[in-house]
């Protein structure tokens, strides 16, 4: 898998990096789809993420819905400020559950 | 091969430190060789004296009487054919000279220099079998090139001496000697390494010089592979290409594969001796004609001798069973190729019909409406994006402009059930905000993959240039004024498709006077002459430069700015210009 996964507290943190485009998204899609498989909370870490296109936002869009319909747990975390314009342009950061860092989230519950 | 030099200087000088330096190149350590013919290498030292009398010879050589026997057996055999027979050993000195007794000693010592059952389980007289066909190869290419027969004898003899030694020391690999022993002489290298890891050449030299035996043979044994160093004498030289040749023509009866042994052999005596394949044949048949009486001579066993002839029969048989199969790989490459081919073309075909069906989704110029125009690139051969725009029946133009997520064809599939529930839903709805919420519904019961649609929908009354529109996670509205931008209309609401139930907010203003833009991030992200992206900034800068421009030309300017005409782009790119009330002021 092109991005790294790590297991923190509970959580499986996938963290996206990079130009996530329709080069990337296949992985990243492929990525958070198997975490929220195989464990109930999940969060994306976009920190690190310099460009994100429609495909890219799209994989996550698939990982809320998937989460979502089966209860699970999917949020982002340390989005940049490349993804979050993204984000914001189209309301989804109405959408996502967002926070600062893991531990924001370890914080506040769920 | 760094260290060339020094071996060929240590074969003149002997030089006991550069030896010790071989030692460690090698992985067969001198200490580990099997002990030398002691008496015999003394006697072919002695021959290699200058000013030794024969005398003294005679008497070296009686003192072995089981090697005297042997020498006087040897000599008198048809195969060496001297002229009157010898029964002396002073004899055979004088009527052999030194060199050719020389050879004849260090023949029949190495021979028996290995007790028979010394290596267990492995018939010696095997290996001696395999290296008599190279010994009688190399003495075939005496007159050819110029060198001694029996000296060409004795290199083809002793020449793969080393992978006897290799057995000596690692028995345990006697069990590959079929392998070995039928393998072309280039296999055989390779067969060695994977299982000895050293080859029967370095351990060869390490074995001359270890056994002090005479330099022209050491350097026959350790570089009949990869060529003698480049300071070496010709003589030497000729002999090492003698021995590299034969190799190759005892690979013609021996190995498993005739048809390349057959094939190099020519290759290499012409290359070596200028030998015409007719020569060259000649000499190989010569080799099978002639290993019989060498193996009586040697006291060695010989088995099967086919005619050349029949080895030929064979290498061509292999060869014309690897032309067939050849042919029919050729064969089924070109059935591959021609299959890709007319798929690909049948492909082709597919997305043309697909490209044209897009185009009619889009709105047909010639049917225009007066005060709307739009443009879609495609950066593949189906587009993502889509506009539209129509007249209700009340007089109004119902538009939107639209980007599915991603590319290609999933991206356009959906596109055009999107582009299809507009102008189906939007003749009855006329609140862009409600039809928005409906479409969302429709998108997100069959969206897949997360692919989502982000659309602006609006409703412009030409009359009094009203707008009323909403926005769906697509980029900002733009506004302009003649000489400003009057106003940015954002996202209200998320993309379609994202979720079920959600609220599409309506915007409502009026033109006055000014332009409406929608475009999709193809044209923001379209580079411009620096290799920057466009952004909002630098749109803002190209719409107010091209406000001037008529309506109609006013897009493709625009775009032009940024891409190339005809030109590839990255992303799908749209752009609707909608221009109220001066159209209506006209009308």
């Amino acid at each position: 898998m092109a991005f790294p996964i790590e297991d923190r507290q509970g959580f499986a943190v996938i963290a996206l990096s990079g130009e996530v485009d329709l080069n990337k998204s296949p992985d990243a899609r492929k990525v958070i789809l198997a975490c929220l498989k195989k464990q109930k909370h999940v969060m994306v870490d976009l920190s690190a993420v310099e460009y994100i296109d429609s495909s890219g936002v799209a994989s996550l869009v698939e990982g809320f819905q998937y989460a979502r319909s089966n209860h699970l747990e999917f949020g982002l975390i340390g989005v940049s400020d490349a993804a979050m314009n993204v984000l914001r342009l189209a309301r989804l950061d109405k959408v996502f559950r967002i926070y600062d860092s893991l531990d924001e989230r370890l914080a506040n519950g769920s | 091969m760094v260290a060339v030099q020094d071996k060929n200087h240590r074969f003149r000088t002997y030089d006991q430190q550069l030896m010790e330096e071989t030692a460690v190149e090698y992985t067969v350590k001198p200490s580990d060789l099997p002990a030398p013919p002691k008496e015999a290498i003394r006697i072919v030292q002695a021959c290699s004296r200058s000013g030794i009398d024969s005398r003294d010879l005679a008497q070296l050589v009686s003192n072995d009487p089981v090697l005297t026997a042997e020498l006087l057996r040897v000599a008198n055999s048809a195969f060496f054919g001297l002229v009157s027979q010898v029964k002396s050993v002073a004899r055979a000195v004088t009527v052999l000279g030194n060199r050719a007794l020389r050879n004849l000693v260090l023949c029949i010592s190495m021979r028996d220099a290995l007790r028979k059952d010394s290596i267990p389980g492995f018939d010696i007289d095997a290996y001696w079998e395999d290296a008599l066909w190279r010994a009688v190869s190399a003495r075939t290419l005496a007159g050819l090139a110029g060198v001694d027969a029996d000296e060409c004898f004795t290199a083809g003899l002793l020449q793969d001496f080393g992978l006897l030694v290799m057995l000596y020391l690692r028995p345990e690999q006697v069990d590959q000697w079929e392998l070995l022993a039928t393998a072309t002489p280039e296999t055989r290298r390779d067969l060695e390494i994977e299982l000895f890891q050293c080859t029967h050449d370095e351990v060869g030299i390490t074995l001359a010089i270890g056994w002090d035996l005479p330099a022209d043979l050491a350097l026959a044994m350790g570089y009949h592979h990869e060529g003698p160093p480049e300071d070496t004498g010709e003589q030497d030289v000729r002999l090492c290409k003698v021995a590299a040749c034969a190799d190759w023509m005892a690979a013609v009866y021996r190995s498993g594969n005739k048809r390349v042994a057959v094939q190099r052999a020519r290759e290499l005596l012409g290359e070596h001796f200028a030998a015409s394949p007719e020569q060259s044949d000649f000499l190989l048949q010569q080799v099978t004609e002639s290993v019989a009486e060498a193996a009586t001579a040697m006291g060695m066993r010989v088995g099967e001798q086919l005619p050349f002839e029949e080895v030929l029969r064979e290498a061509n048989l292999r060869l014309a069973e690897e032309n067939l199969s050849y042919q029919e790989l050729t064969w089924r490459l070109e059935q591959t190729l021609a299959e890709r081919d007319r798929l690909a073309g049948e492909l082709e075909r597919e997305l043309e019909l697909a490209r044209e069906v897009q185009k009619s989704l889009l709105p047909h110029c010639e049917a225009g409406i007066p005060g709307v125009t739009g443009l879609n690139l495609s950066a593949r051969a189906v587009s993502g994006d889509f506009y539209d725009y129509y007249q209700l029946a009340d007089g109004r133009v119902a538009f939107c402009l639209a980007d599915v997520s991603g590319k290609g064809m999933n991206a356009a599939l959906l596109m055009a059930k999107s582009a299809s529930l507009f102008r189906c839903l939007g003749k009855g709805i006329h609140d862009p905000g409600k039809l928005l919420g409906m479409l969302n519904r429709e998108i997100f019961e069959t969206s897949i993959h997360g692919m989502f649609v982000t659309m602006v929908a609006g409703v412009l009354d030409t009359v009094s240039g009203k707008v009323l529109l909403s926005n769906a996670g697509h980029l900002p509205v733009l506004h302009m004024g003649p000489a400003a931008l009057i106003g940015s209309y954002a996202a209200a609401a998320p993309p379609l498709g994202i979720i079920h139930d959600c609220q599409f907010d309506n915007q409502a203003f009026t033109l006055d006077g000014g332009c409406l833009y929608l475009y999709t991030d193809g044209l923001l992200e379209a580079r411009t002459g620096d290799g920057r992206r466009l952004e909002e900034e630098g749109l803002l800068r190209l719409l107010k430069e091209h406000s001037h421009l008529p309506l109609a030309s006013r897009p493709a300017a625009i775009v032009n700015a940024v891409v190339d005409p005809g030109g590839d782009v990255e992303d799908d790119l749209t752009l609707v210009v909608i221009e109220g009330t001066k159209v209506h002021g006209l009308r």
